[in-house]
């Protein structure tokens, strides 16, 4: 009986600690300085693929990444607040389609390899852009 | 119903079967040279055209057993290839399982249009070795089936729908022929051709990196269709295909298949079909689907388990 107790203080101890110790996509993506170097080389690496580099000729890039960056530290639990316009208006009469949306899902996930971001972080936050797909998506 | 489809079928059959013979000769030979064009084709394919590869690596599936797109024994409601609702993708496949004492191969094509619909075309063949000597039907015997496919995806879209539950849903049915009708129907089958209807759920589950699926299937094949279809005392009845993977990297998914059949013939139990697999993506063109499976009793021959090696190459 005694045991058991020891065992189940053990097991509640445990899980409090475990979600104290729980890192937030946030955290997991290495904050506000990684996720704004994953968002630049992101829109790079989009610059130089000619299915998609036309999309983002009018775009201001600097601007953009850091528009990026903080809707990613927003939507993952970062201390940021996203000020750009929703993802509807963002994308009105680009005429996107999922090929598009697609290519720079393949190039954020490049990017975020190449900062070593593990494979399950990656699908974490992709999970949170993926419904995006609706509004982007014109077509 | 059912014998309207069918003799509509058996019309336009003989002829496309002939074609489609041509393209996926029964040697596998054949199909190598078939993969080799499918692959050089890519490089002349316009960025922006109808064969783009706009989706996601993966997420087209593979090939399954019967052709369809799926895993290695279940069949998913994703459509194959890699064409968005804007384009269209086509895939040839060649899978061999090497079991305790048979060896059953599969060849075929598929297509996907516009995300919406999948077409399918696959040849079996199932060599019985020795085995078909102790069942008294001649050593290396093979037995062998063509199956038509079709499958509309309905509603749900399995990858970007992730701020909900419902799942990518897709209707389908399998036409199935036996290569071998008088010696089917000698071993108690009722039908040398049948039909089979499924529906399919399947939900990716990004935020997991898991992809969970199950069908439901109206069947009343033996053995898949290869001992041919019902018996005396059985038709149709309801079956289940269950299968869950886990995405370790985008191109690297591994997990495992659940498939009940039917038990139809007198002669031999049949029992439940499984299979731990590991699926490699290379790139949109090719991949690789290995697997240990488990397709218990056939034809009276004890537990049959065994290795699961199959190629997909398309455009």
């Amino acid at each position: 009986m005694r045991i058991l107790k020891v065992i189940i203080s053990a097991l509640i101890f445990n899980f409090f600690a475990l979600n104290a110790n729980a890192q937030s996509l946030y955290e997991k993506l290495g904050e506000n300085p990684k996720i704004h170097k994953i968002m630049v080389r992101t829109l790079e690496l989009s610059m130089e693929d000619e299915r998609i580099a036309f999309t983002l000729e009018r775009s201001d890039l600097d601007r953009l990444a850091q528009l990026l960056t903080d809707q990613t530290c927003e939507l993952t639990g970062g201390p940021c607040k996203y000020e750009g316009v929703d993802m509807k208006k963002a994308h009105v009469g680009l005429g996107l389609t999922t090929g598009h949306f697609n290519a720079l899902v393949e190039h954020l996930q490049q990017a975020m390899r190449e900062e070593n971001i593990s494979n399950r972080t990656q699908n974490q936050l992709l999970a949170l852009f993926a419904p995006m797909h609706r509004d982007v998506v014109e077509k | 119903m059912d014998e309207l489809l069918r003799s509509l079928f058996e019309k336009k059959y003989k002829r496309l079967v002939c074609i489609i013979r041509s393209v996926i000769s029964v040697h596998f030979n054949c199909l190598k040279f078939v993969m080799l064009g499918v692959m050089s084709f890519p490089t002349a394919v316009n960025a922006e055209g109808l064969f783009s590869q706009g989706k996601l690596i993966a997420t087209g599936g593979v090939s399954q057993v019967e052709g369809a797109g799926g895993s290695g024994l279940t069949t998913w409601a994703l459509i194959t290839g890699y064409g968005t609702n804007k384009g269209m993708g086509v895939n040839a496949h060649h899978t061999a399982v090497w079991l305790s004492d048979f060896t059953l191969q599969s060849s075929g094509l598929s297509v996907g249009l516009f995300d919406r619909v999948e077409l399918s075309f696959a040849h079996q063949w199932f060599d019985t070795g020795e085995a078909g000597a102790r069942l008294g039907i001649g050593e290396g015997f093979t037995f062998d089936q063509d199956i038509i496919g079709a499958k509309v995806r309905l509603i749900g879209a399995a990858v970007y729908d992730q701020d909900k539950w419902l799942p990518q849903i897709a209707i389908g049915a399998n036409y199935k022929r036996s290569g071998d009708k008088a010696l089917v129907a000698a071993l108690g089958a009722a039908n040398t051709d049948s039909f089979d209807y499924y529906v399919s759920a399947t939900k990716v589950i990004l935020d997991q990196s898991l992809i969970l699926s199950a069908t439901a299937r109206l069947t009343e094949a033996n053995q898949f269709g290869l001992l041919g279809y019902g018996s005396a005392t059985s038709t149709h009845t309801l079956h289940g295909e269950f299968s869950a993977a886990y995405m370790f990297t985008p191109k690297l998914v591994a997990g495992i298949d659940y498939r009940t059949k039917p038990d139809n013939l007198a002669f031999a139990e049949e029992q439940d079909a499984k299979a731990a697999y590991v699926a490699y993506f290379f790139n949109k063109n090719l991949s690789l689907t290995l697997a240990g499976v488990d397709l218990g009793t056939i034809a009276l021959q004890g537990k049959q388990r065994g290795f699961y090696a199959s190629l997909q190459a398309g455009f």
